[in-house]
């Protein structure tokens, strides 16, 4: 009796877990048919940015820029030059004055014709939306001078005005648009909005109105992954054609597969070592020197970064025109420069000067762990060297830098987003800006850099700034450690993804898949 | 009656105050500026005009007790302001989410009971047979092996190596399949011993003896009278998993890439968007003290004794 209760339990528990894995086949036949139905080429792709809205102004211009639905009036192309786009021509009249000729015959994806005074328009509203454009900009007027024609005047000379229109934060969209509630904004990019899930995915078709070369696939699907390894997963699993941002440490296990191709690209960030110039004892150049040619930047390199990344010579890569590619060697050892400064070993083979050990404080944070296992790299090769380093992680780097006591920390930065160092130089070496955290004071930089702003002719800039980073290479108020690359994993079935060295390019019209 | 409600109605706009004035106290104190993370969210370097334009816009220049003061004037009547990020009102923010976690939860809950059902009831059946001890086992197992690291190792075997299920996101019945099972497998065991200890205490009840002597069948008394005495306490532990799921599994949420309010909320702290975070705790408060207030009601109806003390 007691026993065949039991198999009827059984037997019920058995009945209803057989009737769950049913459901979810069911689920899976459905998807097929509606798959083989559509026969225009689609990808999808994983990103780690999540927009959260598609509003081409503001916080979320970067993403935007990211699906291929926007455009600028200027371009960067792989050598890092600035380009036309949505302007075909530009002339700069004088110091402040310049004339920018736009493409004719460019729809916006609701239909309307760009011209001038909508350019214009959106160019206000950026303005107007995001702070960091005013500086990037710096626009006193501008004016519409034929239907095709805007003339722009800035407040002061400022010779990267084109480069800069390459900012994201810049897109030219139809302004009307952007508000509505019913509609996503009209851009004028080789896709269009088709559906946006906020925190889930952006899909975009194909704008068959485009003004220039038709996109190959006729949808592209984003989707948002922040985590690492999910984005990996979804990728190995085949959710996503390609997947950008693989985390270092598996590239290996993609390099092992031979559907998938792993692509890297040199990226316009630098991993670098800020000097405290206010701290008593990086106020000398020499001490500076001993950190700067103490840093193992090779085994960083290929132990830390897994050979992604290329060494840094300078603030700004060498794949930029004006990246510097030689450093300049200080004369002396360790050793000597320790002694000419008034320091002596201890028994404890520690330099001492006048009684106190030479003991330093190193701040780093966790939003970037590489950078945390620099600092323990660059603490043991000092140590080996007799000077004591100690690592304080904090939670906001940039606080502690402005509130807290230091004297060494990690740091990183994109050098140069739109392929001009002029930006970069003025909020980050200018004696008189906030943003200059090594406390870095050269009147003859800040002449420099002035002069940098007026001067207009590219190569004569592309000289300046080589000029300006022998400077900074002298004065040493930082140490650049490395440029990491970009990793992407991408099935290969997946065509022209290229990666390029800007990030916001990802998606272009000649990206395609084969079967 | 009306009394206790109302008693209890002024313990909860008093909890929630607190815990909001606490919120709100906190993350003032802990590190980081909201204008700075938004406008540097791309490691681009930014003025100090930029970065105070940018404070002015959000009202974080102003003093701290303007700021508290505009937030409880806020949260009175109902508005929670909009988030720094993506400027919408918070209320939407959160409620947009909201669908997303509730269907996480419930199915995630779903897989806890079956699990319990299937393992409490057999478990029992055979005690101390082999059943029996690969459940307490896979009990140890369920308690000891970390969400995000079942999580992975569902995706890599269901999703990676055959490609069963979706890896991530959410959609289909399919998509939920995973992150369900992450979320109610851990549980699902622990509760399975809890119902199986139970189960077999009530055996030795005496009114089961009486039952078997009014000569019931077996299944009648495992049903009606073993198991609905023994499902009770284990109901109670499964109602409050289930208040704590519904302000979303944070890290389920996050590995599975499901949009819901765990994910938000972790986004939103890294981005220190105050406003977003100060609602969330409101709201999670809210649901907290208000599941409780309602089983507190329940039990007052229930024993009459409660009322009067």
């Amino acid at each position: 009796m007691k026993n065949s209760v039991q198999r009827k339990m059984l037997g019920f528990l058995v009945v209803f877990c057989s009737l769950i894995l049913s459901l979810s086949g069911c689920a899976k036949d459905e998807e097929a048919d509606t798959a083989a139905a559509v026969s225009e080429k689609k990808a999808t792709l994983a990103f780690p940015w999540s927009p959260t809205s598609l509003d081409p102004h503001g916080n979320d211009s970067w993403e935007v820029m990211r699906s291929g639905t926007a455009e600028t009036l200027v371009k960067l192309n792989e050598e890092l030059e600035v380009t036309p786009w949505l302007a075909k021509e530009w002339t700069q009249e004088n110091d402040k004055t310049w004339v920018f000729k736009l493409e004719e015959n460019v729809r916006f994806h609701n239909g309307k014709t760009m011209d001038a005074a909508s350019v214009k328009e959106s160019l206000m509203r950026s303005l107007e939306k995001d702070t960091k454009v005013k500086d990037l900009l710096q626009v006193e007027s501008m004016e519409v001078l034929s239907e095709n024609e805007l003339k722009i005047v800035t407040k002061q000379p400022n010779a990267a005005l084109a480069a800069h229109l390459a900012d994201p934060s810049t897109i030219i969209a139809d302004v009307a648009t952007i508000e509505e509630k019913n509609s996503y904004p009209a851009l004028t990019g080789v896709f269009k909005f088709k559906q946006f899930t906020k925190d889930e995915d952006l899909i975009v078709e194909r704008y068959e109105d485009y003004w220039g070369t038709q996109a190959l696939l006729s949808e592209v699907t984003i989707k948002f992954i922040p985590d690492g390894n999910t984005r990996l997963m979804a990728l190995q699993s085949g959710d996503v054609d390609a997947a950008t941002d693989i985390p270092i440490d598996n590239i290996s296990l993609l390099k092992k597969n031979e559907t998938f191709d792993v692509l890297t690209a040199p990226s316009l960030r630098t991993h670098l070592l800020l000097f405290n110039m206010n701290s008593p004892l990086f106020k000398e150049l020499n001490l500076r020197q001993v950190i700067d040619r103490s840093i193992p930047r090779e085994d960083i390199i290929l132990s830390i970064m897994m050979g992604q990344g290329t060494e840094a010579k300078s603030p700004f890569p060498e794949i930029l025109p004006f990246g510097k590619g030689e450093r300049e060697e200080t004369k002396g050892s360790v050793e000597q420069l320790m002694e000419q400064s008034g320091w002596k070993k201890n028994p404890d083979a520690i330099w001492e000067k006048e009684g106190k050990a030479f003991e330093i404080t190193l701040l780093t944070f966790p939003q970037r762990p590489e950078l945390t296992v620099m600092a323990e790299a660059i603490q043991s090769e000092l140590l080996a060297k007799g000077m004591k380093v100690n690592i304080r992680q904090v939670e906001n780097i940039d606080e502690a830098l402005i509130n807290d006591e230091w004297d060494l920390s990690m740091y990183s930065m994109l050098t140069a987003h739109t392929g001009d160092p002029q930006y970069f130089l003025n909020i980050f070496y200018r004696s008189d800006s906030e943003a200059n955290i090594s406390h870095y004071a050269s009147s003859h930089l800040d002449d420099m850099i002035d002069e940098l702003n007026r001067t207009v002719d590219s190569t004569k800039r592309n000289q300046l700034a080589l000029q300006i980073q022998e400077v900074i290479n002298q004065d040493l108020p930082q140490s650049f450690i490395v440029h990491p690359k970009t990793v992407f994993g991408v099935r290969n079935n997946v065509k022209e993804f290229t990666p390029h060295p800007i990030e916001y390019y990802y998606i272009h019209s000649q990206i395609d898949v084969t079967k | 009656m009306i009394l206790f409600c109302l008693k209890r109605m002024v313990q909860l706009i008093l909890v929630i105050f607190l815990v909001s004035t606490l919120t709100f106290l906190l993350l003032r104190l802990a590190p980081g500026d909201p204008a700075y993370i938004l406008l540097t969210a791309h490691d681009v370097p930014v003025s100090e005009d930029a970065l105070t334009a940018l404070q002015k816009e959000l009202g974080l220049s102003e003093s701290l007790g303007s700021q508290y003061i505009q937030w409880i004037k806020g949260v009175v009547t109902w508005q929670f302001g909009a988030s720094y990020v993506s400027k919408e009102p918070v209320i939407e923010e959160l409620l947009r989410r909201v669908p997303a976690t509730l269907e996480l939860a419930m199915s995630g809950l779903a897989v806890a009971v079956i699990i319990t059902l299937i393992i409490g009831i057999s478990t029992a059946i055979y005690a101390n047979g082999w059943l029996d001890m690969t459940g307490r086992l896979m009990a140890l197992l369920g308690s000891s092996i970390p969400s995000f690291w079942l999580g992975f190792l569902l995706i890599y075997f269901f999703s990676v190596q055959n490609g069963w299920l979706p890896s991530m996101g959410r959609g289909t019945l399919q998509h939920l399949i995973l992150p369900a099972t992450t979320l109610g497998l851990g549980m699902g065991t622990i509760y399975a011993r809890l119902l199986r200890t139970s189960m077999l205490e009530m055996l030795n009840q005496p009114f089961i003896k009486a039952a078997k002597a009014r000569g019931l069948s077996n299944r009648r008394i495992l049903v009606f009278h073993v198991f609905k005495h023994a499902f009770l306490p284990v109901m109670t532990l499964l109602g409050t998993s289930f208040a704590s799921m519904l302000g979303g599994s944070i890290i389920v949420e996050s590995i599975f890439s499901w949009p819901g309010l765990g994910k938000y909320i972790v986004e939103s702290i890294n981005m220190r968007d105050y406003p977003v975070i100060q609602g969330y705790v409101i709201f999670t408060s809210f649901l907290f003290v208000s599941i409780h207030i309602v089983v507190d009601m329940i039990y007052a109806l229930l024993d009459p004794r409660l009322r009067v003390h």
